[in-house]
């Protein structure tokens, strides 16, 4: 009844690369230069953690992850509009 | 076999384009690394898991629908950042920059 | 024809031309082939996504998107260009196009990204901004063209300016490598517009 959590599949160690890399990006949103920069390690960010989900949904024959990765994903492209469209205004802040 | 090919090729894009991300200049060619980087490796991963996994044939096109909307969406909110970077007043790299000299 | 001076020839074809390139709307689809084209994309799209295959499921679904593509027929295929056989013309597309385009596509993104990786490594980089030319002039066109031409190496679309005769785009390219426009054109766009002129306008 011991279910063992050790890397035993490929997929569970590029799980923990992805979200390694994405680690690696936090430098970019917290010391970028301008806010766009800050826009661009964020938008990065969130498109890695949509395949963090999609393994997930594989790994746990969970089906339903699947939709709530996609919904994620256009969630996260409104979001990155909005923001772009502010920008054009010419109010970096 | 060759599904763990594709998992490699998508690791490897995905450290690639983290490492363009932090070591760019500025914006745009952060934008470059971000964009091309990320959607290769997703569609690759994205791929993998359709092939390896034994779920019914309508569940396995799932993951594609999903790589194809991240095809289709990244480079749209890329195209929109670097037209408000531009318009809010960031100077890019370099020296040519027609977009700026037509009044843009 | 033979009344009117060499020297407003040229000139009055050159409108009537423009004057044809404005009212495209009649060369386009006919309304009910866009509601089945529409309906029929819907379709496949509800099947995928419900993922089940039951009667009621996809009676439902029949309805509904109906329904929709009464609403929003115009949305998607306004640009399509009107040539030939309807028949011929959505199998063509289906089994040669879409391949085609998938094919060339898939090995543009391998090799922009491991030129990424080279760009990231070495740091040997040019950048600027150039502006370039198209023959579309159409929403879908054009936004198709210019998605594609931000996942080839090295580019980088920033805005476009959509006009009848010639449409312009402003690219940010990593590397540098000439400054002319119709050179740059044919190395950044490549087979990309010549396929895009098939469907589009």
């Amino acid at each position: 009844m011991v279910e063992e959590y050790i890397l035993v599949s490929p997929f569970e160690l590029v799980l923990f690369i992805v979200l390694f890399t994405s680690i690696i990006l936090i430098y970019r949103v917290i010391f970028g230069p301008t806010t766009p920069d800050r826009i661009v390690g964020f938008n990065t960010i969130s498109t890695k953690i949509t395949v963090v989900i999609a393994i997930l949904a594989f790994l746990k024959n969970e089906h339903v992850l699947i939709d709530l990765a996609i919904v994620l994903l256009m969630v996260n492209a409104l979001g990155s509009l909005i923001l772009a469209k502010h920008f054009e205004r010419g109010d970096t802040r | 076999m060759i599904e763990y090919l594709f998992l490699l090729l998508g690791i490897i894009l995905m450290i690639s384009g983290s490492l363009g991300v932090l070591r760019f200049p500025d914006v745009y060619t952060r934008l470059h690394a971000s964009t091309k980087c990320d959607t290769g490796g997703a569609m690759s991963i994205l791929i993998a898991l359709a092939m390896v996994s034994e779920a019914p044939m309508l569940i396995k096109v799932k993951f594609l629908i999903l790589a194809f909307l991240i095809a289709m969406i990244n480079p749209m909110v890329a195209h929109a950042i670097a037209r408000g970077a531009h318009k809010s007043g960031i100077k890019p790299e370099g020296v040519i920059d027609v977009y700026a000299r037509d009044g843009f | 024809m033979s009344r009117i001076p060499h020297y407003l020839k040229e000139r009055i074809e050159e409108i009537n031309k423009r004057a044809l390139l404005y009212n495209y709307e009649v060369h386009t689809l006919p309304k009910w082939e866009k509601v089945i084209i529409t309906w029929i994309a819907l379709i496949i799209f509800w099947m995928i996504v419900s993922a089940s295959i039951e009667w009621q499921n996809i009676l439902v679904g029949t309805i509904v998107t109906f329904l929709v593509s009464l609403l929003m027929y115009d949305m998607f295929t306004n640009d399509i260009r009107r040539k030939g056989n309807v028949i011929v013309k959505a199998l063509r597309i289906t089994f040669l196009y879409i391949p085609q385009y998938i094919f060339i596509m898939a090995f543009r993104l391998l090799e922009s990204n491991l030129k990424v990786l080279k760009h990231a490594i070495l740091m040997d980089i040019n950048p600027g901004i150039i502006k370039i030319d198209s023959d579309l002039h159409s929403h879908t066109g054009l936004t198709i063209l210019a998605n594609s031409i931000t996942l080839t190496p090295g580019t980088l679309t920033i805005d476009t300016v959509r006009q009848l005769d010639e449409s312009k785009l402003y690219v940010h390219w990593i590397d540098i490598e000439t400054l002319d426009r119709t050179k740059a054109g044919q190395i950044i766009k490549g087979g990309l517009e010549e396929w895009l002129k098939n469907i589009f306008w």
